[in-house]
Parts: structure tokens; C-alpha cells; sequence
């Protein structure tokens, strides 16, 4: 690609280090780019590193944790400089939100003071300029400016979900990282917060990168998307050929275990559980759970190589593949 | 009010099916829960309002039918099974388990019908005590109802249950605690819990919404065998209609406390007959990116169940609605343009 991207992850490894001394490798060579206006989709099972990864982005991981790797906005590498590198980023040009976000207002202060409150904090606007933001901003994401005086109890799930929404957006930044924003709502409001989060991407440019365990909602809401395992992508893609080009038993398994409205195959599960992270893992992470591997899958480690356009798949198959048809 | 043509459903069905008792029989049912009016409230002496969370539900179940209760969260899906489970007091209507009236019953009364009826809930976190091992929890109800004498007969029990529930082979995990289990593996505990005394009926609120989606197949298949194998009936409460579509013979649409649409699931979902239906399929997402449609997304939230619409409960979101809509309530009944005669609606317009 000619331009260079918004956002772009480069080999991410992340360390847990455990009360025992051990370590936990969460995060095992994660690599994306993500440009203005595009929403990328990071799915996988629970613990494959997915909150992990947008957190180390964000630099707010505890500091158990050790982080290498390369991440640059707009081409400015801001990890290597520690904290102080990625402080200036933070919330002004990559912002995020958390996992369960729409949970953590505080009861006892109005919605709107609490918008206010990151405005405040980064020198962006105060006093009533800050507020006539506050209002602006919930009025883009759907909620009418006036709510600002409102308490969290007073909001549905689904007001309280786009308010965590728009404090993220309160110091207009470029890149919104955020983590299962539709989990525990229902249908019709996460229809809504899928729109919202579309129409955020249009209209603004913003690049959003949404996590999420549902690959459904990744096919409605996301143009590409990285299907996380054990730490690691298994494939990247656009969410068309995931689904009818998939290059990895992986992505295979996991739509044939999501039904479809009016689909007639059978559901079927996958055996077994992620391999565990505090181990080394040799070959590849999926074997145990792979109806396709071969002898090669349990000595090495399969590599993301191209499979087609801007699609990539980290899988021994691909290359056995590719071996036969030259 | 929406009662008179479920009977006309009755006769329908015990003509052409087989005269076995229904399972499960609900009939008017209604929860009602007071509201806090606060402190201010009280002193003002506002009049004390009610939520209806339940108001006028009718529902029968056959031995071995899988029905799934679908809506919106606060449609009362869930205020429906806890009070089938006598877990909620109702305020009238009739529930029937095995032809026995459970209304009423004080919970000693209760006891002998949870022989017949268990549930399983959403949490497979919260749901088992952790200072238990899967032994003692598997265990419980064969010493609530006395049942297996010996301790080594209950132990045979509840090793079968744990096979049955998928836990195999049952000695690997009988002696765990729960947070040496998976939350598939916890969910699964439940399961071989609510099994283990062989019920007829099975209540289960989300059972698979916690686990990941590799997990909720084998969950959702074993609930499937189980019914198949042992003609248990399930009604499971879920916001999600595919899986609705994939395991369930019939869905049951809620709508602020009332069945707005119901019947054979494959005919609920291609051939939906009311709008509230029609929206809530047109918002779930497809797996495959070539099947995106324009979601119908309805503005707003279900509206608070302590001021119900007058009319059609949904004519403020409704996107069709006439101005009959907001005059008289329709009742649920055979819709115009039917094509399975236990299909019904509630809707004017269908
Ligand atoms: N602070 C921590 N200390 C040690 N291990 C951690 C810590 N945070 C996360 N982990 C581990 O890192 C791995 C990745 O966790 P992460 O939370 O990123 O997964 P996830 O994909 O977001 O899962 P979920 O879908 O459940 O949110 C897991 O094995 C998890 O147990
Ligand atoms: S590399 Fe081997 S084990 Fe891994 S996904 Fe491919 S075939 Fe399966
Ligand atoms: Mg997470």
C-alpha cells in the first residue's frame, strides 16, 4: 500500500509476569494495520490476548507486564520511548473503550460531568466550553445533548454503552479501540451500537478496531478482521474471504460452531480448549484441536504467509498447498 | 384480553396430536413486582405502581419439545421461567407441571415438583458454589428428595449424571472445585445437577450466553440429545434468535410481558408475522458478510413495563401501526395468511 497507514502494530509481544515468577506470553507476534475510516474486526475465544494487544497499544497495561514490539500513528513509533512516548498519544490520538465500560460511571456524578472530566485532564476544553462539548458529543453518538445533567441509573444499558462511547471521543482522537461493546446487550441495541460505531468510522474517519468473541457481529460491522489464537493471529483478512476463502481450520471451525438464522448445517463444537500460555508452545497452537493437521503441525510453528489479497493465514496446509499446485 | 384463542389452540392441537398431557401448561399467568417509589414517593403518597412483567402469558409444553422464549432483555423472558419455577410469586393464572397446579404452593409445597422441574442459569460462574466440590453440588438433590440410599449408590448416580452431562469419563472431574473447571466444564456441572434426578421439564435462562462459541455448541447439542434421548421438554429463555432457530421446535416472541407471536420455529423465522418479530430477525447478524441486510433497527428500548401502551403494546415502535393500534389490544390469534395452523399472532395488522 502506497499510503502510510493511521495505525499500525508491528510483532506485539506481551509478558505476564505470574506471583510465581513464571511467565505468561499473551501476546505472541501480532501484527496489523488499520487505516482512517476502516473497522477491523479482532475475534477470538476468551484469553486468546485480544483486550491484551489493545491495551499494550494504549500503554495501559499493569506493570506486570512486559511489552516489546513496534507501534506507530500516522508512522511515529510510540512504544519504544516507554510511558513517555505513548502519554501523548493516549486519548488524544488512539482512545478506547474498556471491556464493560458502560458499568464503571460513577453513580453519584451526572453523565455529563463525567465527558467533562478527560476534557479537563488533557488541557482540551473547560468550564462551559467543555460542557457545550459534552452535549456535542452526546448528541453524536444519539443522545440528546440535555441527558448531560442525567444520572448513569437514569440511562438504559444501551445510553450508557454510546455515553462510554462518547467520553472516549472527547479528545477527538483518530484511532477508537473498542472492547466487546455490544457483549450483554441485546440484539436491538447492539444493532444500534454497531451503527453508531459505522457511521462514527464514516463520518468522522475514525479507524475503530472492534473487539469481540462474535464473528457474526465482525461480519456485519467490520470490512477486514484478525481471528486471534493463543496470542497469535491465525488469519487476517476481509470479512468476505474468512468466510468463503478461509485458509485456516481455525476460522473454519469457529463459523461452523456459530448458527445462522436459517442455516440447515448442523452446529458443531470444538473439542477441546487454547492451549495454555505460561508454557512454551512448540508447533502449532491449534493442533490439538485441528481436523486437518498433518505431521508437521505438532514439530513447527506454521508462519502468516499471503494466501491472497491482503489475506494471510498462518497454517502448514497453505504451504502443502502451494507445494502441489507449483 | 389475549386468552380465549389459545383454548381455540388447545382443541386445535388435541385433535390432531396424540392425548398426552402437556408437560407444562401455563395459563393467564401474571408477575407483578411493586415499585420502589422512594422515600419523596411515599411521603406524597403517589399511588403505588406496578411493573408487569408477566401479564397474561399461556403456554403449553409437550414431553420432549424444546421451546425457546425470545425478546428484548426486560420482556419478561425471564420473570416467566422463575415464576413457572414458583422462584416468583404469581399474581394469578394457573401453571401446571405433570397436570399438578403449582399457584399457590408455599415452597415445602413446592418440593415434590422439582422432581420434575429444574433449571439452569445464565452464570456458570456464579451459579456453583465454590468451597464445593462437583461431587457435593451433583450430589444435593438426591439428598434434598432422598433419593440412592447408600452413599456409594449415590456416587453411581451422580457419576451418571456427569457422564451424561458430557463430563467424561465422571471421575476426572467429580472431585474438582469449580475453579478447577472450565466455564463449558462449570456449565456442564449444572446441567448433570438439574439431570441428575431425571425431570420431565427443563427451565434454562441463557444458558450458553457466557461461554465462547466453541463451547456453546456442545452445550447446546447435549441439551438437544438429552431431550431426544430421555423425552425431557426444555424451555430456554435466549436473546438469540439463531440459536433459537437451530435447536428449538417452537419460539415464543415476548413483548412487555405478553406472547406477541409463536410457532414452529423454522415457520416463526421465515414466515414472521409480526413487526416486532420482523425487526428483531432483520438485526441478527449473519456470518456470512453477502447476507448483510438493512437492519430495521427499532428506535429506543422496551419501553418501562410500569406504563404500558394503551392498545397494541408495541404501537409507539411499531412501524406499521394505524390508529387502531393505539385503541384495542390485539389478541394472539391464528394470523390471516396461514400457513401452519399453530402459528399464532397478536397483531391487527397480520
Ligand atoms: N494481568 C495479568 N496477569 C497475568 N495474566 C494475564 C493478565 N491479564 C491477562 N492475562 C492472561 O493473558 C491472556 C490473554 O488475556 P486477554 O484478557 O487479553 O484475553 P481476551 O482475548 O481479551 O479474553 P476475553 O474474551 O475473555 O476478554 C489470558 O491467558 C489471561 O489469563
Ligand atoms: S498448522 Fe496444522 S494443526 Fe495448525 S491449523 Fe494448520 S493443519 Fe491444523
Ligand atoms: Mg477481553
Amino acid at each position: 500500500m502506497i499510503s502510510v497507514p493511521l495505525f499500525s502494530v508491528r510483532d506485539l509481544h506481551v509478558w505476564f509476569e505470574l506471583p510465581d515468577g513464571r511467565e505468561l506470553h499473551a501476546v505472541q507476534g501480532v501484527s496489523f494495520d488499520l487505516h482512517a475510516g476502516e473497522v477491523l474486526g479482532l475475534v477470538g475465544e476468551s484469553g486468546c490476548g485480544k483486550t491484551t494487544t489493545i491495551l499494550a497499544t494504549m500503554g495501559l497495561l499493569p506493570s506486570s507486564a512486559q511489552v516489546a514490539g513496534e507501534i506507530r500513528i500516522n508512522g511515529v513509533e510510540i512504544l519504544h520511548g516507554g510511558e513517555s512516548s505513548v502519554r501523548p498519544h493516549r486519548w488524544r490520538d488512539i482512545a478506547m473503550v474498556f471491556q464493560g465500560a458502560m458499568n464503571c460511571f460513577s453513580p453519584v456524578r451526572t453523565v455529563g460531568s463525567q465527558i467533562v472530566e478527560p476534557m479537563k485532564l488533557h488541557g482540551i476544553a473547560k468550564g462551559a466550553d467543555a460542557r457545550r462539548r459534552a452535549g456535542e458529543l452526546l448528541e453524536m453518538v444519539g443522545i440528546p445533548a440535555a441527558s448531560a445533567e442525567r444520572f448513569p441509573h437514569e440511562f438504559s444499558g444501551g445510553m450508557r454503552q454510546r455515553a462510554a462511547i462518547a467520553m472516549a471521543l472527547a479528545c477527538e482522537p483518530k484511532i477508537l479501540l473498542a472492547d466487546e461493546p455490544t457483549t450483554g446487550l441485546d440484539v436491538m441495541v447492539q444493532a444500534q451500537i454497531l451503527e453508531l460505531l459505522g457511521s462514527l468510522a464514516d463520518k468522522l474517519g475514525l479507524a475503530v478496531v472492534l473487539v469481540t468473541h462474535d464473528l457474526p457481529v465482525v461480519a456485519e460491522a467490520c470490512s477486514r478482521a484478525a481471528v486471534m489464537y493463543a496470542g497469535r493471529i491465525a488469519e487476517l483478512g476481509s470479512v468476505d474471504d474468512l468466510y468463503h476463502d478461509s485458509h485456516h481450520p481455525y476460522t473454519r471451525l469457529l463459523f461452523a460452531a456459530t448458527p445462522d438464522l436459517l442455516g440447515e448445517d448442523r452446529v458443531a463444537s470444538i473439542p477441546g480448549a487454547p492451549p495454555r500460555l505460561d508454557r512454551e508452545i512448540v508447533g502449532c497452537p491449534f493442533r490439538d484441536r485441528c481436523d486437518s493437521a498433518i505431521e508437521v503441525c505438532a514439530s513447527e510453528e506454521p508462519l502468516l504467509h499471503l494466501v491472497g489479497s491482503a489475506h494471510v493465514a498462518a497454517c502448514h496446509l497453505n504451504d502443502l498447498i502451494e507445494s502441489v499446485t507449483k | 384480553m389475549n386468552s380465549s384463542d389459545t383454548s381455540e389452540a388447545h382443541v386445535m392441537k388435541d385433535t390432531d396430536v396424540a392425548p398426552r398431557p402437556p408437560i407444562l401448561e401455563v395459563r393467564d399467568l401474571t408477575t407483578y413486582y411493586p415499585v420502589n417509589r422512594g422515600l419523596a414517593g411515599r411521603l406524597l403518597r403517589h399511588e403505588a405502581k406496578t411493573v408487569h412483567a408477566v401479564d397474561g402469558v399461556s403456554l403449553r409444553v409437550d414431553a420432549g419439545e424444546f421451546v425457546a422464549l425470545v425478546g428484548e432483555s426486560g420482556c419478561g423472558k425471564t420473570s416467566t421461567v422463575m415464576t413457572i419455577l414458583g422462584a416468583t410469586k404469581a399474581n394469578s393464572g394457573s401453571v401446571r407441571v405433570k397436570g399438578e397446579e403449582t399457584v399457590g404452593r408455599t415452597p415445602r409445597e413446592m418440593l415434590p415438583v422439582y422432581r420434575q422441574l429444574q433449571m439452569i442459569y445464565q452464570d456458570p460462574y456464579g451459579s456453583l458454589d465454590p468451597r464445593f466440590r462437583v461431587s457435593d453440588t451433583v450430589e444435593e438433590p438426591l439428598l434434598v428428595h432422598g433419593v440412592g440410599a447408600t452413599r456409594q449408590e449415590r456416587r453411581q448416580l451422580v457419576l451418571a449424571a456427569l457422564e451424561s452431562a458430557g463430563l467424561s469419563p465422571a471421575d476426572l472431574y467429580v472431585d474438582r472445585f469449580p475453579h478447577e473447571l472450565s466455564g463449558g466444564q462449570r456449565q456442564r456441572v449444572a446441567i448433570a445437577t438439574a439431570l441428575i434426578l431425571e425431570p420431565s421439564l427443563l427451565l434454562a435462562d441463557e444458558p450458553v450466553s457466557m461461554l465462547d462459541v466453541s463451547v456453546r455448541a456442545s452445550v447446546l447439542n447435549l441439551l438437544d440429545e438429552l431431550r431426544r434421548t430421555r423425552d425431557m421438554a426444555i424451555v430456554m429463555v435466549t436473546h438469540d434468535l439463531s440459536t433459537a432457530g437451530h435447536f428449538a421446535d417452537r419460539i415464543v416472541v415476548m413483548y412487555l410481558g405478553r406472547i406477541v407471536e409463536e410457532g414452529p420455529a423454522k415457520e416463526v423465522l421465515s414466515n414472521p408475522q409480526h413487526p416486532y418479530t420482523r425487526a428483531l430477525i432483520s438485526v441478527v447478524p449473519k456470518p456470512d458478510p453477502r447476507d448483510r441486510s438493512t437492519p430495521q433497527t427499532l428506535s429506543g428500548e422496551t419501553p418501562n413495563p410500569v406504563d404500558i401502551p394503551v392498545g397494541c403494546r408495541f404501537h409507539p415502535r411499531c412501524p406499521i401501526a394505524r390508529e387502531e393500534c393505539s385503541q384495542s389490544d390485539p389478541p394472539l390469534r391464528l394470523p390471516v395468511s396461514v400457513r401452519i395452523e399453530s402459528h399464532r399472532v397478536a397483531c391487527h395488522l397480520a
